[in-house]
């Protein structure tokens, strides 16, 4: 795939050079907004909005990460979803607690029809990484979900938020470790390899 | 407690994201201080678990319709030419029509002077005319019918002419039946036959052009959104 070729007719109003390039990053955009939004449907509909958008101000595309381009549209969609969330704040998923505070722990996660055993590990983990995500302000998040889900570099993620690389870095380092904290709370869903490192450290 | 500065270090380290010096530089500080491997330990098992997320497929393909991003198929470049002459076309037929139509009743008006009465008030001398030209008979070259209509009186004249009537009713009715006999009454007036101010030859050219240039364009879409297809 000629990607300066398909981007370039895609400037030039080629809507079939764009989808060529869209089968290329559905998975990607999908994956960010779904990490940063932390809703399937909603992921959905923000990469869709987030393709409209993108070939709409192609023109404004002036050369760099295609990549990056398309990460900065997409999570500008995720803040205006969540920021229309705020707006209308709709019912957490999190239970409160007898006392009216929101339910911290883990197991709000689980099923009580379900054993641990009969959910995925995988699924567990994924649900306990995101919990985490979600705590996280939404800077963090979205540097975290480019950098280490994305496997975007520092410079890529530094175009795509439009801070500074020595922001990316502190925002990187920082949001690490509030995922840390959080993880050891759900340290029963960790993979055993996980859990031995802790022990041993202790 | 540690610096914010040597946590971004160590999450930059892990990531290869240092210089060689500074690389060193960590790596040797990294033998002296265990709460620096502790942190460095935290961040890298974080960093682990994150990249285990798995990546998902997205639920469908996310292209796009030509419709999702309302874009039209391209026109050729005489097609905004023609879609001009149309309009404007058809606004000068409408504009011609509708000034032919009016003139007629702008041509018809009479003119008159400042404080000039209304049309009730020609009306009411003109029945008078008969009686109050008879002293003029001497008058030389009346015209053939009762022209005072558009005589500017003034109020002691018409109180006159009141005066008078009596007169010339007891006096001169003779006279003035022969006069009127002499004088025929003035012909009703006919609605004067103006010719329009745009002739009918330019509207029919101007709805030609309008309905030519309205099939060109028809056609020129149809045969773009054909090919666009």
């Amino acid at each position: 795939m000629n990607e300066q070729a398909l981007i370039q007719d895609a400037q030039g109003g080629n809507l079939e050079a764009f989808n060529t390039l869209i089968l290329h990053y559905q998975d990607s955009v999908f994956n960010t907004a779904l990490r940063i939004l932390g809703d399937d449907s909603l992921a959905a509909d923000a990469t869709q909005d987030a393709f409209i958008s993108a070939f709409k101000s192609i023109k404004s595309y002036r050369g760099g990460s295609f990549k990056a381009w398309l990460m900065r549209t997409v999570t500008n969609v995720c803040y205006d979803e969540l920021r229309r969330q705020k707006r209308r704040p709709t019912t957490p998923l999190e239970p409160d607690t007898d006392d009216g505070e929101e339910m911290d722990s883990p197991r709000w996660l689980a099923d009580p029809a379900m054993t641990p055993d009969q959910q995925a590990e995988a699924d567990e983990l994924e649900h306990a990484i995101q919990h985490c995500l979600n705590n996280l302000p939404l800077d963090f998040k979205t540097v975290v979900v480019m950098a280490d889900i994305q496997g975007m570099d520092y410079t890529e993620v530094a175009v795509a938020v439009k801070v500074p690389l020595g922001t990316i870095k502190s925002r990187l380092a920082r949001a690490r470790l509030r995922l840390r904290e959080c993880l050891l709370g759900f340290e029963e869903l960790l993979p055993s390899s996980f859990r031995l490192e802790v022990e041993d450290r202790a | 407690m540690m610096k914010q500065r040597d946590v971004a270090l160590l999450s930059s380290y892990l990531d290869g994201q240092l210089s060689s010096s500074d690389s060193a530089r960590l790596e040797a500080r990294l033998k002296s201080e265990p709460e620096l491997v502790s942190v460095m330990d935290d961040l890298r098992i974080a960093r682990g678990y994150i990249r285990q997320l798995p990546l998902r497929r997205a639920p469908r393909n996310f292209t796009l319709t030509r419709k999702m991003v309302g874009q039209n198929p391209p026109m050729p470049r005489a097609y905004p030419a023609f879609r001009f002459t149309t309009a404007l076309a058809t606004l000068l037929f409408f504009l011609t029509y509708g000034l032919n139509f009016l003139a007629p009743q702008f041509v018809s008006q009479p003119v008159y002077g400042m404080g000039g009465g209304g049309a009730g008030d020609v009306e009411l001398y003109s029945a008078e005319a008969p009686a109050a030209a008879a002293p003029a008979t001497e008058a030389p070259a009346q015209p053939e019918f009762a022209p005072a209509p558009t005589i500017v009186t003034t109020p002691s004249e018409d109180s006159t002419r009141i005066t008078e009537t009596p007169f010339a009713k007891n006096g001169e009715d003779a006279a003035g039946n022969a006069l009127a006999q002499e004088v025929p009454e003035a012909p009703p007036q006919e609605p004067q036959n103006t010719p329009p101010i745009v002739p009918a030859t330019w509207q029919y050219v101007l709805l030609g052009v309008a309905f030519l240039s309205a099939v060109f364009m028809t056609v020129m879409r149809r045969i773009s959104i054909r090919r666009w297809k």
